[in-house]
């Protein structure tokens, strides 16, 4: 077993220095015309990550999830679509056993990993997460571990639609899945037709209670159990690849970062003799290119600019895309005008606000968070972006205090309107101590009683 | 007891192996088009499995009525065959049931595995069943106190209670859940309270899961609960009492107190664990004693339950003892 583990590092690290290796080769073949001295730790530094990972990515990502209620089957559905992709190369063979018992369903903390299945269909690569509890789940929409983009529900044909499929149901419409894909298991065990035929109309009215596209949704009907046997082609394998194709049309593709407008949260700024202000900070998202217009949001300010020249690493850039660490050159700004923690993005693309709706996960004691709850009125600061500003709790209606280890949602009201929009995450502090973590769910105009309140 | 459930284990395994294997050769008899909506109707109304439903129609000869005892039958059967099954399977999740009727009070907790079911009516059910049953338990024992009486029930005891409504074992209505819900649940803990007149109790219950029952009695659901057992002065009116008892048990179930400590005790900060001594939730400037003092109420005992806690007998005694003192 050492051996192994240690042969298998072996091999990566022999890879990994390999692609380096022919990354600065075909960079210093290019246009590159730098001392490469000078070049060899900077390039380094940006490779390095990159060389970690051996996954390729030539598909588009998509996290999916089944749901369902116990024993229909979820957990050998996952399995029957691992062995089926297996053959056609899109995946490892996951047995029953090695997702049933893997860790991660056990543990259970703050950043629990619910994801422990990939695999890729001709068009796509997925990450399959499977359901450990509806708290582990709000938590981690909440602190941005694992979202689904879609699920697969998974009923029985024997028994039909039962308790627990229900508040599964209403579970992914709280996180906020807009897709689902049906896949009535166990069709195998039932002879007659007409039955799954009930199955399929009743699980449509259900879909269609909980507010889905009842009728359009696609019902596949199988068995996962053929599937992995290798039995009843009709019901095993092609179901299967009958599903997945479903999955695939019906799922559709996230926005990906870059074809958002961009956004460069400020980190610091400087004044260059001679050339001007520089604000610099990472590309949160969008491509941005050296002549741009651009806006600077926050503290209070709003101020147009252009954007006269990008460098990343003392090299001047075209174009910079999400992810980038990068320097901005604007034009006409002293660097006063600017501060840490406003925003640098596309005119118009985004707007400071001061009164939010955010769903919020409190850490528990043994997360580091507080050991006793607090009440309405409660004023921690908050932090998004590179900016943390001041704000006041309101605890929902019927709710009168919030215990650590507990998701709720909470109304804050900043002290003065700072860069928000809908999805953006922050970090709650009281102190020296974080104590939860959110998502804007929400934006509220204020009202005069709001506004007086700070005084 | 525990011999008769693995007796009857024993039969069932015997009864399930044959059926499950059936499921791949067995052919049944198509269905009638009259049968279908029968068996659409049935499903409706009692929830259980299609197959189950369609199995009793063809035992019963599509007579609804038999076909829907059957079927309740045959849950039970099915449910401590499940439940044996289960058996062992951690359960760390759950409710905590609260319920106060004049001057008593019972909370309860019923743990199962995953909050996906502690959201379930058919669980809510239960914890509902289980707060009945005990209150029905102690029915009585409340006349002429003269002074509170506090007392525990084990997952044994609780298991061996009637319910209130047709007087089966609660651990049947276990059993019967758990085949519906298929996962694993026990009866973990209960506690009734009793006071006479010139006291009352305080409750609140925290993290109330909005209840799915349609015609739900008084029991509250929620991930904590408290009882504080309070004596008032005459003074204090009826109503503000309510509120009082509401803000004492919000304090209990958030400062999670050990014991109850003295007016005499010098006000402490954040880890005093003397309820008494504590700063008060709702206004820290201010102690726990602080805040009682001028409204004329004494706090006696106090209970709390947190759903899935660790049980420390060893913490729960001392309270008792310093609340005499």
């Amino acid at each position: 077993m050492a051996a192994l583990g240690v042969s298998s590092i072996w091999r990566a690290a022999v890879l990994r220095s390999c692609v380096s290796g022919l990354q600065l080769f075909n960079l210093q073949s290019q246009t590159y015309l730098f001392p490469t001295s000078c070049l060899y730790p900077i390039l380094l530094r940006n490779y390095a990550a990159e060389a970690k990972k051996v996954f390729v990515r030539d598909k588009p990502h998509v996290n999916i999830g089944t749901i369902g209620h116990v024993d229909h089957g979820k957990t050998t559905l996952t399995a029957a679509i691992t062995k089926v992709l297996a053959e056609t190369g899109g995946a490892k063979y996951k047995k029953y056993e090695d997702i049933d018992s893997a860790p991660e369903e056990k543990s259970r903390g703050i950043t629990i990993n619910a994801s422990h299945v990939e695999y890729s269909t001709a068009n796509r690569h997925y990450s399959h997460t499977d359901c450990p509890g509806h708290a582990d789940y709000v938590k981690n929409m909440i602190t941005g571990t694992s979202q689904m983009d879609g699920c697969i529900l998974v009923v029985a044909a024997t028994d039909g639609q039962m308790p627990q499929t229900r508040e599964h149901l209403l579970l992914a419409k709280q996180i906020g899945v807009e897709h689902v894909v049906v896949f009535v298991n166990k069709a195998d065990a039932v002879e007659d037709k007409e039955m799954l035929d009930l199955v399929e109309l009743e699980i449509r009215e259900l879909l269609t209670e909980f507010g889905y596209d009842g009728e359009k949704t696609p019902v596949i009907i199988g068995s996962a159990l053929c599937a992995l046997e290798g039995k009843n082609q009709e019901l095993g394998v092609s179901s299967i690849l009958k599903l997945l194709d479903s999955v695939d049309d019906c799922i559709p593709l996230p926005t990906r970062e870059l074809d958002k407008p961009f956004l460069l949260p400020i980190e610091s700024i400087h004044s260059i003799p001679g050339r001007g202000t520089v604000v610099t900070g990472t590309l949160e998202r969008g491509i941005v290119k050296k002549g741009d217009d651009c806006e600077f949001v926050g503290h209070n300010k709003k101020i147009q600019s252009v954007v006269t020249g990008i460098e990343t690493f003392h090299q001047s850039l075209e174009r910079a895309e999400a992810g980038d660490n990068l320097g901005s050159l604007v034009r006409g700004l002293k660097r006063e005008d600017l501060r840490r923690g406003m925003v640098m993005c596309k005119p118009g693309s985004i707007k400071p606000h001061q009164k939010i709706e955010a769903q919020v996960y409190i850490l528990s004691k043994e997360e580091g968070g507080r050991h006793k709850p607090f009440v309405s009125y409660f004023m921690p600061v908050m932090f998004s972006l590179t900016w943390d500003m001041a704000c006041r709790v309101v605890l929902p209606a019927n709710k009168e205090m919030v215990m650590p280890g507990e998701d709720t949602s909470l109304t804050l009201i900043l002290r003065q309107p700072m860069v928000l929009e809908k999805g953006q995450r922050f970090t709650l502090r009281d102190g020296n101590r974080t104590i939860g973590t959110g998502l804007v769910t929400d934006i509220l105009e204020m009202t005069p009683d709001d506004q007086s309140k700070w005084g | 007891m525990d011999m008769i459930v693995c007796g009857l284990f024993r039969v069932l395994r015997a009864k399930v192996f044959p059926l499950h294997q059936a499921r791949y050769f067995h052919s049944e008899t198509r269905l009638l088009a009259s049968d279908k909506s029968l068996l659409v109707k049935l499903r409706r109304q009692t929830g259980y499995s299609f197959v189950k439903c369609k199995q009793a129609l063809d035992k019963f000869n599509n007579d609804l009525k038999q076909a829907e005892a059957w079927l309740h039958d045959e849950a039970q059967k099915q449910g401590w065959s499940k439940a044996s099954k289960l058996k062992g399977r951690k359960t760390a999740e759950g409710l905590i049931g609260l319920l106060q009727e004049g001057n008593c009070a019972v909370m309860v907790e019923v743990n199962c595995e995953t909050d996906f079911v502690a959201r379930n009516a058919n669980f809510q059910q239960l914890v509902q069943q289980v707060a009945l049953g005990t209150m029905m338990h102690y029915q009585g024992k409340q006349e002429t106190l003269s002074t509170y009486i506090k007392s525990f029930l084990g997952a044994d005891e609780l298991a061996q209670l009637k319910t209130s409504s047709d007087g089966t074992s609660l651990s049947d209505q276990v059993a019967l859940t758990i085949g519906k819900l298929g996962e694993n649940m026990t009866l973990r803990r209960a506690a009734w309270v009793a006071v006479p007149p010139n006291f009352f109790i305080g409750s609140y219950v925290h993290g109330a899961t909005p209840s799915n029952l349609p015609s739900s009695s008084t029991v509250v659901f929620g991930r904590y609960g408290a009882l504080v057992i309070c004596q008032t002065s005459e003074e204090s009116s009826r109503s503000s009492i309510l509120e009082l008892g509401r803000r004492l048990g919000q304090h209990v179930v958030g400062m999670s107190p050990l014991s109850v400590g003295s007016l005499q005790d010098e006000p402490g900060g954040d880890t005093e664990t003397k309820m008494l001594a504590q700063p008060f939730l709702l206004d820290p400037n201010i102690s726990m004693g602080e805040y009682l003092y001028p409204r004329g109420v004494a706090v006696l005992d106090f209970l709390r339950f947190e759903c899935g806690e660790e049980l420390e007998m060893a913490n729960a005694e001392p309270a008792r003892h310093s609340a005499e003192n």
